[in-house]
């Protein structure tokens, strides 16, 4: 089973980290440089399984994303991770309320991802290995 | 739930804005950046607090940060360090040829992640602006800059965290 993922960073060289990385664990991936580019292709109807999102964009940002998928009943099977700088307390607390799932602060390790990947549920088999 | 730094003391409208000095010191600027440089560029690339001269050519790339501590994490390198560290970052994925536009891009994005970290440990809450990038950052005052000198493979480039100049 292909597993998909969309990464949305308003930064090319981390949209290309992260997205080698999942790739690296199997996934399909489509990319997007702010939140309001994420919904164009989920209103296309490309649906990932996972979405990992940054926070500070321009246009929309991570968090009015969040609540943009949150708000759509469609999308709600959507795994929301958030991949971010942002790593005040309370900021993270904002996110995981608005509906995203985990919280990942940059800069992180592609363990680090496997891991969360992991406790989601949403580590290919073959990346388990 | 309160942060764990937050000493509940508020501050009001007229008191001075905490001075840099008194909020955070030079060994966690430095380690901040040797996080993000472990992490982003690879767990190998080792960087030496020494102070060396920069080339005449450099590339800024700087974050702003917006709360009760205002002000900027800038950080400088030389040209041509700038674009070895861009294919250090993006390593395999690196395309075959790096535009302008993917060296600005990932110089921005380190002085995101050392600029988010930073402001993770100045009083909050903050705000941390988008990163820009160019050849001449905002101008700080001196008086109230921690500025962390380091080499990178022999190359030296500068992380300062600054106040505005008034």
């Amino acid at each position: 089973m292909t597993v998909r993922a969309l990464v949305i960073d308003d930064s090319r060289a981390m949209r290309r980290i992260v997205t080698g990385t999942l790739e690296g664990f199997g996934y399909e991936t489509r990319q997007a440089g702010n939140g309001q580019e994420a919904l164009d292709v989920l209103r296309e109807g490309w649906l990932p399984d996972l979405c990992t999102i940054d926070w500070n964009m321009p246009v929309m940002d991570g968090l009015q994303f969040v609540n943009a998928v949150r708000a759509n009943p469609a999308w709600r099977t959507l795994t929301l991770m958030m991949v971010t700088s942002e790593s005040e307390h309370g900021q993270i607390v904002r996110a995981l309320a608005a509906g995203a799932h985990e919280y990942v602060i940059k800069p992180f390790t592609a363990d680090a991802i496997r891991d969360k990947l992991a406790l989601l549920g949403l580590l290919p088999q073959e990346a388990s290995l | 739930m309160t942060h764990p730094t937050d000493t509940g003391v508020r501050r009001r409208a007229s008191d001075r804005p905490p001075a840099l000095a008194d909020l955070l010191g030079e060994a966690t600027v430095l380690e901040i950046t040797e996080q993000a440089w472990t992490a982003l560029v690879g767990e190998d690339e080792v960087l030496v607090p020494l102070p060396a001269p920069l080339p005449a050519v450099t590339r800024s790339s700087w974050v702003e940060i917006v709360g009760p501590w205002t002000g900027t994490v800038v950080l400088t390198c030389g040209a041509d360090t700038a674009v070895e560290l861009t294919g250090a970052l993006l390593r395999e994925h690196a395309p075959a040829v790096l535009e302008d536009e993917d060296v600005d891009d990932a110089l921005g994005e380190l002085a995101n992640v050392v600029g988010g970290n930073v402001k993770a440990v100045l009083p909050g809450p903050s705000v941390l602006g988008l990163p820009e990038v160019g050849t001449t950052p905002p101008a700080g005052r001196e008086a109230n800059t921690c500025r962390v000198a380091v080499l990178w493979r022999g190359q030296p480039l500068t992380v300062s965290v600054q106040s505005p100049a008034v």
